[in-house]
């Protein structure tokens, strides 16, 4: 895992290297500035292997404007890995770039461990976008405790897109057992013909599942 | 026949708009973001876009963008459909290439009314 070796390189140079690796980390850190696009790229893609990049780049990635450099940011992000990144990347999905906010998600959609734990919070956000990225990242998180959130927000979320965000996923996940919460949120949500449809899309996919 | 692409990640939203579409006498296709969009439709015509904003690989936006700039593709009406329902997202979407705005999830004769007009009818 990269964020080990990044730990145990460090702890394993004589003093003298490790001096320079620090200097050569604050130099990464500057270059994360550089108005040269290919520095700033390359810089980027170098700080994957310091777990203390965490910060930088996430303050770099908030101005960055280059989609390539936004890319190496989340690439170096999702090597360092574990809960620093996660919380370090959440407060993009309220960012106005949808752009940005799409590769967010699919960094932390790889991060199922260390994201799981935020899950529960984001799904109870006063803003019901942010509920609907909460939903977005359930989309392909491999972690056994999707079908449950996802029963969660059928079951209690008064937005319609949250809801449906959730049916979609379900006709990916769902299981005959949900069956009943399923009706109910037909009942709950009568005048949408959208949620109508995707109910008994889900529905149908459960039983020939089963 | 006229022929519409879908380009959204959710897969029930794809099979509703798709319904809706082919109930009025269209043909549809789909595709799941930007990137698989932009494939399709070098290789195939199309007549209108039902675009969604949020999706992984090319978000609708920048995929609109591409649209507009390709001089190929850049003729193609698109309604862009999101769960976004402020102001600065509608004008986001106008200026990416957007001809029309509709917030999610669309009533099915709104939809079909939208998609008559911008195709020139159905036949």
């Amino acid at each position: 895992m990269a964020l080990k070796k990044a730990r145990d390189i460090q702890k394993s140079k004589p003093k003298e290297e490790r001096r320079s690796l620090k200097r050569n980390f604050q130099g990464l850190i500057n270059q994360l500035n550089d108005p040269d696009i290919q520095i700033r790229r390359w810089a980027a893609r170098e700080l994957a292997g310091f777990e203390q990049a965490v910060e930088p780049l996430c303050r770099r990635l908030q101005k960055e404007q280059v989609l390539s450099v936004q890319e190496s940011i989340l690439n170096s992000l999702l090597t360092i890995g574990g809960e620093e990144v996660v919380k370090n990347l959440i407060p993009f999905l309220r960012s106005d770039d949808a752009g940005l906010r799409n590769k967010v998600i699919e960094v932390l959609q790889a991060l199922p461990e260390a994201v799981a734990p935020y899950i529960e919070k984001l799904l109870r956000d006063p803003d019901s976008d942010v509920r609907i990225f909460a939903v977005d990242i359930l989309q392909v998180l491999p972690h056994a405790q999707v079908p449950e959130w996802l029963l969660q927000v059928i079951r209690t979320d008064d937005h319609v897109n949250v809801v449906a965000a959730a049916l979609d996923r379900l006709a990916e996940v769902g299981t005959p057992e949900m069956i009943p919460a399923l009706l109910e949120v037909k009942q709950r949500f009568a005048n949408e013909p959208y949620i109508a449809f995707a109910v008994d899309t889900v529905i149908e996919r459960t039983k020939s599942e089963a | 026949m006229k022929r519409v692409l879908i380009v959204d990640d959710a897969v029930t939203v794809r099979m509703y708009h798709r319904q809706q579409v082919e109930e009025i006498g269209l043909k549809a296709e789909e595709a799941a973001n930007g990137v698989e969009a932009l494939e399709k439709m070098m290789r195939d015509n199309f007549d209108l876009l039902l675009v969604d904003v949020n999706m992984p690989k090319m978000d609708g936006y920048r995929f609109l963008k591409e649209v507009r700039q390709n001089p190929d593709l850049m003729s193609i009406p698109a309604i862009m459909i999101s769960t976004e329902a402020g102001e600065q997202d509608e004008a986001q979407a106008y200026e990416a290439g957007a001809n029309y705005y509709l917030v999610k999830p669309v009533q099915p004769e709104v939809l079909q009314s939208i998609v008559n007009i911008l195709v020139g009818g159905t036949r």
